[in-house]
């Protein structure tokens, strides 16, 4: 049997339409979202009402945290300070477009969601705002999924979808500082574990425009990353109709990672 | 000159021990310096006098260099230092008669000295903290398993981490380890194969408990004040 995950669908309702089109298409009907409703994107109760009313199982993202408790949380991937000023008059856009219904259904999503041995969070067990990149420490990355107790773990935040297998780990530990007798040496297999990174839906960061989503057979364990095309200029000009600003727009239509090159070293986050 | 560290932890108020701490180190061979790694104070007793002594030290102490600890972080939190928190963690488990002892127990004019404590040094390669790099209240111990002792020292960048917490003194080399990575995303697969260099947890005691570390070797010496040092002996337990 087939499960989809989504993630970071960032408000962009014909990206989250194309891609439930196309999860629809494949007859899956098991549906996880890894939170980041809103926030960038010009439809956010749109997009809000689509996932309530398809009663899609979805965590708390970042953004979703920081539109209902205030900006308590830095997103340390701006890559400068004019970004971050871009990010908050996005999320203060968003907080006065929500209504309270809306904010009150993003207030109550769950950090966490787990099936059998697969967790669903949005950044990582730890965080909602801590990137599990695709090419981090393999230690801590095996850390975040064994403490969490899954075999699996499905997040997103980072909006670039990955695969990461964790095998054949081992760590080789010795008490020092003890009488000879009593000093023993011993070897810890760690188990195999992987990392599912569902992308981004409505904003993709991986260099294309196409909105990515995952496939994860809950049977053979085989799990696809999905590339969907989606009306990208109804988005774009949504989001200049909105009087959001313009380079997310220009960021969507290129795939850019980042609005520009990040200048300011000097950023210090907020948390 | 061999230089040594003098790791100290949990007086919880206790200027006697504090100062068989002190007669100890003097008579310690080499250069010492003296790290406190928390829980000065606790509920037990009035902290007020270590507090000053730790503060003002006297002319011939060796001048402590202090963390602050669970305690600590208790007090803070119940005297409004980190916002709105409150102690609610040591109110539900000990409660309220011991939030109230520990607030007695330390002069209010000690809490700005208390605020201003760092959460941890990193002095060379190792980390000083109270519990772990993740959460002050962590304990780590021969039982804590090593891919999250691994990970509690990737978070601090450190080869070794002292952490008083547990109460326990132990050191615990993470010798060697291995783990493959597969990679598979929009550009294709990679495969890389990740080792850990050798690292160190070393747990410090509490109280009269101390550990003097040899800087230059790597050598732990596990002490009790008022008595020479002794080798510790513990087995994995549940590892």
């Amino acid at each position: 049997m087939n499960q989809a995950v989504i993630s970071c669908l960032h408000a962009n309702l014909p990206a989250v339409e194309a891609v439930l089109k196309d999860i629809e298409l494949q007859g899956i009907t098991n549906i996880t979202c890894l939170g980041d409703l809103v926030g960038y994107g010009p439809q956010p109760n749109e997009v809000i009402e689509l996932i309530r009313d398809k009663k899609i199982p979805t965590c708390q993202g970042c953004w979703d945290e920081d539109v209902v408790d205030g900006l308590d949380a830095c997103d340390c991937s701006y890559p400068s300070q004019l970004a971050e000023k871009r990010g908050h008059f996005a999320h203060q856009w968003t907080t006065d477009k929500l209504t309270k219904e809306n904010k009150d259904y993003l207030a109550n999503l769950p950090y966490s969601i787990r099936k059998d041995k697969c967790l669903f969070v949005h950044g990582s067990p730890n965080s909602q705002h801590e990137y599990l990149l695709p090419d981090m420490d393999a230690f801590a990355a095996l850390e975040r999924v064994e403490n969490a107790r899954a075999e699996i773990l499905f997040c997103g935040h980072t909006h670039q979808p990955y695969i990461r297998e964790l095998a054949d780990g081992s760590i080789a530990v010795k008490i020092k500082n003890a009488a000879p007798k009593d000093i023993q040496e011993k070897e810890i297999q760690l188990p195999m574990r992987r990392i599912v990174n569902a992308g981004s839906v409505g904003e993709p960061r991986h260099g294309g425009t196409k909105a990515t989503y995952v496939v994860h057979n809950e049977v053979t364990n085989e799990v696809k990353i999905r590339e969907v095309e989606y009306d990208l200029e109804l988005t774009c000009k949504a989001i200049i109709d909105a009087g959001l600003p313009q380079i997310f727009a220009w960021r969507l239509k290129n795939g850019f990672e980042f609005a520009e090159q990040a200048e300011d070293a000097s950023h210090v986050c907020e948390r | 000159m061999i230089e040594r560290w003098a790791l100290v932890s949990g007086l919880k108020g206790d200027l006697d021990t504090y100062e068989l701490i002190q007669k100890d180190l003097k008579k310690t061979p080499g250069n010492i310096t003296l790290f406190v790694l928390g829980d000065m104070i606790g509920p037990e007793k009035n902290c007020n006098r270590l507090l000053h002594r730790l503060i003002n030290p006297k002319s011939n102490d060796l001048q402590p260099w202090c963390i602050y600890g669970w305690w600590e972080e208790q007090i803070l939190l119940e005297s409004g230092y980190r916002g709105d928190q409150r102690a609610e963690t040591l109110r539900i488990n000990k409660g309220e008669e011991v939030v109230k002892s520990l607030t007695n127990a330390v002069d209010k004019s000690f809490l700005d000295w208390i605020a201003a404590l760092q959460f941890g040094f990193v002095e060379l390669d190792c980390g000083l903290i109270h519990g772990s790099s993740k959460d002050i209240g962590e304990n780590l111990t021969l039982d804590t398993p090593p891919l999250t002792l691994l990970d509690r020292l990737t978070r601090l960048q450190v080869n070794r981490l002292f952490t008083a917490r547990s109460k326990e003194q132990f050191h615990l080399e993470l010798t060697e380890g291995t783990v493959n990575s597969e990679v598979e995303d929009l550009n294709g697969n990679r495969k890389k194969e990740q080792k850990v260099p050798q690292k160190a947890v070393i747990g410090i005691g509490a109280g009269k408990n101390y550990t003097l570390y040899d800087v230059g070797t790597d050598n732990t010496q596990f002490v009790q004040a008022g008595y020479k040092s002794e080798k510790r002996i513990k087995g994995f337990g549940m590892l």
